[in-house]
């Protein structure tokens, strides 16, 4: 009974006894899933080495579990983010019902993941798939509305991509004689042309889904913005990690095998350039925060597609970077969202708005990580951009720089607007009531905020098992030259030393924030924001002030040629074709039994006319 | 990391903003015909505006949104090598990097932007909008410029472009004439003149995001602007202009290119919006991809 | 001694910056508004004593009370005053705001603005020709200059009497009540 038999007995274990504790006490409840969440994240960090292999035989098929250093990079992200989900899912929960159901797909999700990163056989693989996106799928109905329309679009997407994974799966075992994914790698240099193509097409519309590339997005927005939000930050954080780590596996380690890999690559990171600035474009638009983070996160989710697919090692470094840092601060910013919605009842930015003075904390935290998503310095996202924008320009996709960068720059406004329609603007009477959200929530969104502030100084600490990751992929070591603790280089030669420039701003924000403060801490007092400079007249307290909506108004108007056709659109007029196709056929079966005479009688007739040609 | 070099890089770039803000009012006046305020009048603004009284506060926030708009301005002026080949003004002790200016150029209006929105202006939310929009517009120019200049000379570092130019001999204005065209064109932007003063319009808008700002608030956003002004016009002398050797070099060079936006934005009316960020995306971005193109061919 | 002396300098310094920029909020009262843009364009050019325009209260120095004030602006300008920041000035402009001037026996507007408003400078005419408003201006800058042009302080300190006057017309009072 080897330690990763007992990682996945806990969770599994824990999962029903959670489940089934909830009809005993609440407290208990809890406590069990914290300890189902925790105590095999210690138990994987404490115990589990690098290169051990444990094998279960399941009816007759070897499924072989293990640990590599890529693997246990992701697994850092899995449980990192989802222990910092679970403490926050105890204070999200509260007073909340169906709490079984909740942790039982929580801790369901997170075994489905470590079991994909422990995978090292394509059964396995398989299943632990399926049991993550039933799983998500269940989290995603939790609210019973709109089920058909969510959750059902979401199952026969992620359906699609694991059924063609399946097709793959069964195709390769048929030409290499085993599941393992090491001799699938091995083989693939000995397979037909048309198979190289086509199998890792397969695997990348599995993962694609997952990993929200375009055209397979169009399930993202709304079920990450109608699962409850401490499980979205999971879902968006770990989730979609795992198409990502999937991707890279049969991009680096198969497609780079065959000379047509680099069309491959070319067409996934276009893909995934425009991916992130339509996202960005849809993010602009959204009026709910829930949509506006969805979309954002299909957007980063982007750049992290283009970062590995360019191929080269900062290329590979920045993808993998971006990807660790849109988990801490995309997980944060969910996070944010929810504590909004459970204090103040509602998400929507022309609904609530001016909690800054209520809710200072997690006004903090947002602030953190809007600053490390838009990629300003010093926070870590910085770091992940600057490399990526080097990989692309040292690896001659100039265009793709400049759309990037676009995205990039957009990306300022729905961040703008994310931080000014919740916390800034004014405050209304109405949420007068509002308190900061309790300490449990409070303590995961400090802690990975304060992460995102070391990584951004030391990035290394990332970069290193970054790094191990990708020498075990074949790549080169890239430490000392490409990246040291705190510095980044890039492949002509320049580099950026961080601790200089953090000690650069922290000294000039601290100097002119005590310039504007200091003597009027005694002297002035606050007022209110409705004691502004308009025009002479007093508002009274009733009158509304906000400007929410309509809020990114002329550079909507500026950009709406782009935004005309929804890929959306397409799908459901594809479903609606075949609905109508499908009415035409079952019209087939009328009911009459003398229809059905005469089709016996078409069929005896056609048999016998054609009696040479069918037999 | 020279604290004193530092420090006195701020006072010069302090002092020249300024005088440059005097000269551009009073050159506006005598293309008005009329004699305009003192070339040192900014000065006299300035201090007016630090010696005032505020009886009152409108939150955290608001306070920090000034301290991020300098936290931008003078990291930008420290990336910037200000003299090339003099220990007059050291900066920072990396070849400064385009990218790392990029960024931290879109730092301060967003923390301006977050500090005017604590005061619950709706003026100064208007006006964030509309700044943030035309940001997004002129950024494309902007950088598809700077990615041409990166890919025709292999660097990404300011210094390695300067030292491009001091080894071949010209300046990359004329090396790169459709990068330096569409630089300059977003340069307009960056400036805020007409035609795309949009933003702070006093009377379209109240003046935008500082319209609740007075005092000690405007007094840094005024050092913050002049010390910004001061940094990108070195940027650009240093991109494509050969740098400077001393001092007096660089004020007629900065000077030089100063004129264009100031003399431009004399003579025309204001862009909307959403005409503001749709011409950013045509003819500059033209030039951009021409600059582009060339970089790749040549 | 020494305290003394280093105060009188910074007093020094202080008045030279605030006479020569001298922002004026952009709100014109009544009708003598209508001599302000010949003042402040190329004719008459105000910008050569600092002068320029201020878009909200907050960053304006004056107020200048152009003409007639009727019950209904005063209100508004009450406000105005107490949102600029300290120091302050208030200019009267035309005859109106001396002793009511035109209208002087009308309903609507008030007689002695004193008497609502800490005035420093009066500028009379009906309305004054740019020249005469260029002259208040250096008028301002004089008194400045002494340090005698301390309305801000005269208002805070007799606040109650203000208060008092203006309440007596503006019927409908729904200020805040704050004290500085």
């Amino acid at each position: 009974m080897e330690m990763i038999h007992i990682i996945f007995l806990i969770f599994l274990g824990g999962a029903v006894l959670t489940y089934f504790a909830g009809k005993v006490s609440k407290v208990l409840q809890d406590i069990f899933f914290l300890l189902s969440v925790l105590v095999p994240a210690y138990l994987f960090f404490a115990n589990v080495g690098i290169g051990k292999e444990v094998t279960l035989t399941l009816g007759g098929i070897p499924l072989v579990w293990g640990v590599n250093h890529f693997s246990w990079l992701f697994s850092l992200i899995v449980l990192g983010l989802g222990s910092m989900a679970a403490i926050y899912a105890i204070g999200y929960m509260k007073g909340k019902e169906r709490k079984g159901y909740f942790y039982f797909n929580f801790i369901l999700s997170i075994m489905a993941m470590m079991g994909i990163l422990l995978s090292l056989d394509l059964v396995s693989f398989f299943i632990f798939w399926e049991i993550m996106t039933w799983s998500s799928y269940l989290m995603t109905v939790y609210n019973g509305h709109e089920t058909q329309r969510i959750g059902i679009k979401y199952f026969v997407f992620s359906a699609i991509g694991a059924y063609a994974m399946l097709m793959a799966i069964v195709i390769v075992h048929h030409v290499a004689g085993s599941f393992m994914i090491g001799s699938m790698i091995n083989f693939y240099p000995n397979m037909s042309l048309s198979l190289q193509i086509w199998i890792p097409i397969l695997f990348l519309m599995a993962f694609g889904v997952k990993a929200a590339l375009m055209p397979l997005h169009v399930w993202a927005p709304d079920a990450y913005s109608n699962s409850p939000m401490a499980y979205t930050s999971v879902f968006s954080g770990a989730l979609s990690k795992m198409g990502i780590y999937g991707m890279v596996i049969v991009l680096v380690t198969m497609i780079n095998q065959i000379p047509q890999g680099f069309w491959f690559r070319e067409v996934i990171a276009w893909l995934g350039g425009i991916t992130a600035v339509l996202g960005t474009l849809w993010a602009i638009k959204q009026d709910d925060a829930k949509k506006l983070l969805a979309y954002s996160s299909v957007a980063q989710l982007g750049y992290i597609i283009v970062g590995i697919a360019i191929g080269t090692e900062l290329g590979m470094l920045a993808g993998l970077f971006l990807a660790v840092m849109h988990a801490l601060f995309k997980g944060t910013l969910f996070m944010v969202t929810g504590a909004v919605e459970k204090q103040t009842g509602t998400t929507n930015f022309t609904e609530v708005t001016g909690l800054i003075r209520k809710m200072p904390w997690t006004f903090f935290a947002a602030l953190f990580s809007i600053i490390a998503l838009a990629g300003i310095p010093p926070l870590g996202g910085f770091v992940g951009k600057w490399m990526l924008y080097e990989a692309l320009i040292t690896s001659n996709h100039y265009l793709l720089v400049i759309v990037i960068f676009f995205s990039s720059t957009a990306a300022f406004l729905y961040c703008y607007k994310f931080l000014f329609g919740f916390f800034l603007g004014q405050e209304e009477k109405e949420w007068a009531h509002v308190k900061e959200a309790p300490v449990v929530m409070l303590v995961p969104m400090i802690i990975m905020s304060v992460l995102m502030f070391v990584l951004g100084t030391f990035p290394g600490l990332i970069l290193k098992p970054i790094n191990s990751g990708l020498v075990d992929l074949g790549y080169i070591d890239t430490f000392k030259h490409l990246w040291n603790t705190s510095i980044i280089f890039n492949a002509w030669g320049d580099h950026v030393v961080l601790q200089p420039i953090l000690y650069y701003i922290i000294a000039i924000f601290v100097f002119f924030a005590l310039f504007l403060t200091w003597k009027g801490h005694k002297t002035t007092r606050y007022v209110t924001t409705k004691d502004i400079s308009s025009s002479g007249e007093v508002p009274a307290e009733d009158e509304n002030l906000t400007f929410s909506v309509g809020f990114m108004q002329p550079f909507l108007r500026a950009v709406a040629p782009a935004m005309r056709r929804q890929i959306d659109k397409y799908y459901t007029g594809i479903a609606d074709g075949l609905e109508s196709l499908f009415e035409f056929m079952r019209r087939i079966y009328t009911g009459n039994g003398q229809t059905y005479a005469v089709y016996v009688i078409v069929f005896v007739v056609v048999v016998l006319l054609f009696k040479s040609v069918l037999f | 990391m020279d604290i004193l070099g530092a420090v006195v890089t701020f006072l010069v770039a302090f002092v020249v903003g300024m005088t440059y803000g005097g000269l551009s009012r009073k050159i506006t006046a005598r293309v008005q015909n009329r004699k305009g305020p003192p070339w040192y009048q900014n000065f006299i603004d300035a201090f007016k505006l630090g010696f005032k009284k505020s009886a009152i506060h409108h939150g955290v926030m608001h306070h920090l949104g000034g301290a991020f708009l300098m936290v931008s301005s003078v990291m930008t002026l420290m990336i910037v090598p200000v003299l090339s080949h003099n220990n007059w003004f050291p900066n920072l002790n990396f070849q400064g990097d385009l990218i790392f200016l990029l960024y931290i150029m879109t730092f301060g209006p967003l923390g301006m932007a977050l500090g005017a929105g604590q005061t619950g202006n709706p003026n100064s939310a208007i006006g964030v909008t509309r700044g943030l929009s035309q940001m997004v517009g002129f950024e494309i120019p902007w950088v598809l410029a700077l990615v041409a200049l990166m890919i025709q000379y292999h660097t990404t570092s300011i210094t390695g472009l300067m030292a491009a130019q001091a080894h071949s001999g010209t300046w990359l204005m004329f090396s790169s004439p459709f990068a330096f065209i569409a630089a300059v064109m977003a340069m307009l932007g960056m400036f805020r003149y007409s035609p795309f003063d949009i933003v702070g319009a006093p009377t379209e808008l109240a003046s935008g995001p500082v319209s609740e700002n007075g005092g000690k608030y405007l007094f840094v956003m005024m050092s913050s602007g002049s010390v910004f002004t001061f940094a990108k016009l070195t940027l650009y002398v240093d991109l494509f202009m050969g740098g400077a050797d001393n001092l007096l070099i660089l004020l007629v060079k900065t000077f030089a290119l100063y004129l264009i936006p100031m003399l431009y934005g004399m003579t025309t009316p204001r862009y909307r919006t959403e005409q503001a960020v749709r011409w950013f995306w045509g003819w500059p971005s033209f030039f951009g991809l021409l600059a582009i193109l060339q970089a790749v061919i040549f | 001694m020494n305290d003394k002396n280093s105060q009188k300098i910074v007093d020094i310094i202080q008045n030279w910056a605030r006479k020569h920029s001298i922002w004026v909020l952009a709100y014109g009262t009544g009708c003598g508004a209508i001599e302000i843009p010949p003042t402040m364009t190329s004719r008459y050019d105000a910008e050569r004593l600092g002068v320029r325009g201020a878009a909200t209260p907050r960053q304006a120095d004056v107020l200048l009370i152009t003409g007639y004030l009727t019950v209904k602006t005063m209100k508004r300008v009450i406000r105005v005053y107490e949102q600029m920041q300290d120091p302050k000035y208030v200019i009267g402009f035309g005859s109106c705001t001396i002793n009511g001037g035109m209208y002087y026996d009308s309903y609507n507007t008030i007689k002695v603005l004193d008497k609502y408003l800490p005035v420093d400078v009066y500028i009379n005419g009906c309305m004054p020709r740019p020249e005469a408003v260029l002259s208040g201006f250096a008028q301002l800058q004089k008194r400045i200059a002494e340090g005698r042009a301390n309305g801000a302080q005269q208002y805070k300190d007799n606040l109650e009497w203000y208060r008092a006057n203006q309440k007596k017309i503006i019927p409908n009072w729904i200020m805040p009540d704050y004290n500085w």
